[in-house]
């Protein structure tokens, strides 16, 4: 099969689908690759660059279109682009099917196979194929930088001859893909990192990238993250306000806010409001990574760097990706190839569009002159679901006294039962048992009793040794045997003498492995 | 006034050995705890040659110095890997020895009511009455004369204790042999049962009882009523260890061990000896909680474990899917060479391969290169508990690099590679994911969470249990074919 890039006609969009070096994994899979001319020149990639590789450069997008079955873009197709296509062609780029539905009956009545590289589930094996992810990470290391660029101090606290320079605190807002990587290049900058989310249980992801969680005291129901694909779920009245009065209370704190809040298929909520951008100090940048959608910030405005009269800059770039076009394109052209490669089944250069795979499924939009969206949910689920973790509560001084007060009385109870029961089976066996019996019968509870609390303090290691130590020690039989031994029966002699012999070398066999496995021990 | 001597020694042994035995809680301290047990033991035997009721000193002297030889060269010429079935053969001995000296007392007892009918043959009429029999004192001498000042009801309760001796020594005698044949390979490790099973086990035990009762009541010949309890003890010590596999050694080891003690304690009650008693109950204590702790590890109950074999399977296993991935030295040399932090993992095929020095050999070789490397022990890998833990430090393993399961699981995620030699159920992934596992429930080494895992086996069989491992088929495994020594024999040259 023949496929090819477009050069983007979006203003501003410095990235490209098809890199030189993902053209080497696409020829080996038996594909042609060609690629309209100057496509990768914004992001780095001359077309000499691409003719070495081996890829066919087009003087026009109308040409490479005729001549190819894929096209492949970044963005969403514009009207020219997806009108030039014909029918049983392939389209993959991002699409948005959600919210371009005017797109989608385009792509069915022109019977073009439009694959959405957005709607790729979020399963394990798709995860190479993930543009959304790829771009995400991007975009959260972009906006940090983006954030040192615009504020006019250290990210790093610094003690230093001219004066100590206190951390910028950085807050994150959304700890998906961009903010995880937004939290991991503030921290190594050196700033002191917040992040917020609405799912609980990212938490740990959180802290494992060096951040704080800022936990927000709120007893509701959170939805599973798993039901949702790992996205979050719109949250309920009651949760927002509580989040924005979290927030009310740490924005003048804050040097940094970076929100990438989004829910899928619609709106970004307003999490930053126009009051918390009054409170912050002169200087405080904002990067709403969510700008595309509306912005999480009130002020956000798509595509501007606006600076507000408290002087808050606020960044509201849309094209943090493309800011980093060779990087960004080195990505997509992967999660392209990895694509490729998964309906390219045979490695032949033929295209097997098999809707039943999980993944090529969810990812078409429009196939064979039918809308396929939305996809029925995946066979695989996304995550496994999240077992519900037991918080563990602070008790309280009267709660942790109360729990004492009851495992001593438990302890008791338990400890009393016991004692009494064998008190009355002692007085029982008393009862019946010569006393001469008794006095020796009191000699062997105790040492039970010594024992059982010895033998639980041998470390582990030293099984063996216990082993064999008790097997040389209980030749203590021997004792008996020599009691005997001065019999005047012949026959209890003989017997005395073989029970003394065998003891004998128990005693000496136990004693002596027993030495040698102990002298072995040693430390390093 | 010799009396009283024996006693205060007896005293002091008693103390020796419970020191010798809280000795054991470190390695440092084991190594002084020793010596406690053998002064301890050494004035026990002193103190009970120069008590009262010995005799024959010489025979005594002559018998202890030649079993001692023979337990010298024994304990000299054994293999570390041979240790397992080197304990069990001991217990046999101490079984045994029970057997006899529960036998004598019964000869002894026999002899003093014989001459006692004959003496005085109102005094021990069977009503019980308080004979106050005086008896010439030379005539019996040692353990006899002791017989002598017995009440009728101290007789009942002696012989209730003779029976008890003999018959909990005979199943140790039996049990013990068979353990070490299963252990030294003598004897094939499946369970193996006679038709009637355990019922056969039950019939025989009951039958013991009424034997027991008849020889207790005297009725009919007593000494021989003893004679066919011990052979029917004999009986259900092998049926019973017979029936249990390979991979319960063990717990049957430490039960057994706990057996030779409690025998020893009943038959310190027949012969009124305070240091039997109170040093066959440390020891009976001692195997009983090893026992317990083992089958902890194993999430078995201990019935089930003595009962034999494992319970019945609830429903299918769970399919595994993908295939076993082999790999040759030079990969798994690659994946060490590229480690920070190695973790190994022993069990059984190490100790039969005898590779501990090997392993020791790799482990001083990838410290050397700055990596950290740790061994982690599940209770139960080896044949006797703390089995590993014997024959690393035989191979001069440092032992504060030696992990319990506890100590290491937390660390798995956080480790690059995991090398298993010669274990198999301990890391079975089964135990957690598979509710129809038959091990399913059992407490084991995750090591499928580290980053690469290879696993040194022989071939493609299953371990022990007979289960399918679904770790040898995870994505992160690797499997490294062949002798485990050879194997990591070959790895040494390859790495830096």
């Amino acid at each position: 099969m023949k496929i090819g890039a477009l050069k983007e006609s979006h203003e501003g969009e410095a990235r490209v689908g098809i890199t030189p070096s993902s053209t080497a994994f696409l020829k080996k899979l038996g594909h042609e690759v060609f690629i309209e001319t100057g496509a990768g020149e914004k992001a780095g990639f001359s077309d000499q660059d691409y003719e070495a590789a081996g890829v066919t450069v087009l003087p026009s997008a109308q040409e490479l279109t005729d001549g190819v079955d894929v096209v492949v873009k970044v963005r969403q197709p514009q009207d020219g682009e997806i009108g030039r296509m014909r029918e049983g062609q392939t389209l993959i780029s991002h699409f948005y099917p959600a919210q371009n539905e005017d797109l989608l009956a385009k792509a069915k009545d022109q019977g073009i196979t439009a694959i959405a590289m957005d709607m790729v589930p979020r399963i394990s094996r798709a995860q190479k194929m993930d543009a959304l992810s790829s771009m995400a990470n991007i975009a959260g290391y972009r906006a940090v930088i983006e954030a040192a660029n615009n504020f006019p101090r250290f990210f790093t606290g610094q003690v230093t001859a001219a004066g100590k320079v206190p951390p910028a605190k950085v807050l994150v807002v959304g700890a998906g893909v961009a903010g995880l990587a937004a939290i991991g290049a503030a921290t190594s900058l050196g700033a002191q990192v917040f992040a917020f989310d609405v799912r609980p249980e990212v938490a740990e992801q959180i802290e494992s990238m060096g951040a704080e969680f800022v936990y927000l005291d709120f007893e509701e129901e959170t939805k599973d993250g798993a039901e949702t694909g790992g996205y979050a779920a719109p949250s309920s009245p009651e949760f927002r306000e509580k989040q924005l009065e979290k927030f009310r209370e740490l924005a003048p704190e804050m040097d940094i806010v970076i929100t990438t809040a989004l829910i899928p298929g619609r709106d970004a909520p307003v999490l930053w409001t126009k009051d918390m951008v009054e409170a912050m100090k002169t200087g405080s940048v904002i990067v709403d990574l969510a700008a595309e959608k509306g912005g999480n910030c009130e002020l956000t405005e798509p595509d501007q760097r606006i600076v507000s009269e408290n002087g808050v800059v606020i960044i509201g770039y849309t094209d943090f990706p493309s800011r980093m076009a060779t990087q960004a394109s080195e990505l997509y052209g992967n999660n392209i190839r990895h694509f490729v490669t998964d309906l390219t089944p045979g490695k032949d250069g033929v295209i097997d569009h098999n809707m039943e795979d999980d993944v090529i499924r969810g990812a078409t939009v429009a196939h064979a002159g039918e809308v396929t969206y939305p996809p029925p949910k995946p066979k695989v689920a996304a995550i496994a679901a999240q077992k519900p973790k037991e918080k563990k509560k602070d008790l309280t001084a009267e709660e942790r006294r109360a729990a004492e007060v009851a495992a001593f009385k438990a302890e008791t109870k338990s400890q009393v039962t016991l004692l009494a029961g064998g008190g009355i089976l002692l007085l029982l066996i008393g009862l019946v048992a010569p006393a001469s019996f008794m006095s020796h019968f009191i000699v062997f509870v105790l040492a039970c009793f010594v024992g059982f609390k010895v033998i639980w303090n041998v470390a582990h290691s030293l099984h063996t040794p216990l082993m064999a130590i008790t097997n040389a020690i209980s030749s203590i039989i021997i004792l008996g045997a020599l009691m005997q031994i001065g019999s005047g029966h012949w026959l209890v002699v003989i017997l005395a003498s073989l029970a003394v012999l065998m003891a004998g070398v128990n005693i000496f066999g136990g004693f002596l492995v027993t030495r040698r496995m102990l002298a072995m021990f040693q430390k390093s | 006034m010799e009396y009283g001597f024996t006693t205060a020694a007896y005293v002091v042994a008693a103390i020796l050995f419970i020191l010798s035995l809280g000795g054991l809680s470190g390695q440092e301290s084991a190594k002084r705890a020793i010596w406690y047990g053998i002064v301890g033991m050494g004035l026990a035997v002193l103190a009970t040659l120069f008590g009262p009721g010995a005799g024959n000193w010489w025979l005594s002297v002559i018998l202890i110095a030649i079993g001692g030889g023979v337990g010298y060269v024994v304990a000299k010429r054994v293999q570390m890997t041979e240790m397992p079935q080197l304990v069990a053969a001991m217990h046999s001995l101490v079984g045994l020895a029970a057997v006899f000296v529960g036998f004598n007392a019964q000869l002894e007892l026999g002899r003093v009511l014989r001459a006692k009918a004959a003496g005085l043959p109102d005094a021990v009429a069977v009503t019980g009455e308080q004979g106050a029999a005086v008896i010439p004192v030379n005539l019996f001498r040692g353990f006899a004369e002791v017989l002598t000042h017995k009440t009728p009801a101290e007789l009942n309760m002696l012989q209730i204790e003779v029976f008890l001796g003999v018959f909990i020594g005979a199943v140790t005698f039996t049990g013990s042999i068979v353990a070490f044949g299963k252990l030294a390979g003598k004897i094939d490790g499946k369970p193996r049962k006679l038709p009637g099973g355990h019922l056969l086990n039950a019939g025989a035990a009951i039958l013991s009882l009424i034997l027991g009762l008849m020889y207790i009541g005297d009725v009919g010949p007593s000494f021989f009523w003893l004679i066919l309890i011990a052979l029917l003890a004999c009986f259900i010590g092998w049926h019973l260890i017979m029936g249990i596999g390979g991979a319960d050694m063990p717990v049957v080891v430490s039960m057994l061990n706990s057996y030779s003690g409690w025998a020893a304690a009943a038959i310190g009650f027949t012969l009124s000896n305070d240091l039997l008693i109170v040093t066959g109950a440390l020891v009976g204590s001692s195997g009983a909680i090893l026992s317990y702790i083992m089958c902890k590890a194993m999430n078995r109950n201990f019935v089930s474990v003595i009962l034999g074999g494992f319970g019945g399977e609830t429903g299918p296993a769970a399919e595994i899917e993908g295939e076993q991935v082999p790999i040759d030295a030079d990969g798994v040399a690659t994946a060490l060479n590229e480690a920070d932090s190695v973790v190994i993992v022993p069990g059984y095929g190490m100790a039969v391969a005898q590779a501990q020095q090997a392993v020791s050999e790799l482990t001083r070789k990838l410290r050397a290169a700055g990596k950290e490397v740790r061994f982690a022990i599940h209770p139960v890998a080896g044949r006797l508990p703390g089995h590993m833990n014997v024959l690393l430090a035989e191979a001069k393993v440092p032992y504060d690099i030696v992990l319990e399961m506890e100590e290491i699981n937390d660390d798995f995620p956080s480790t690059d590679v995991v090398i298993v030699i010669g274990s198999n159920d301990i890391v079975n992934p089964a135990a957690q994911d598979d509710p129809n596992s038959p091990i399913a429930g059992m407490p084991v080494l995750e090591v499928w969470k580290a980053k690469n895992v290879f696993v040194s086996k022989r071939g493609q069989g299953t371990g022990y249990s007979g289960i399918e491992n679904p770790l040898f088929f995870k994505e992160n495994t690797r499997m490294f074919y062949g002798d485990a020594k050879d194997s990591i024999n070959a790895l040494l040259p390859l790495v830096e």
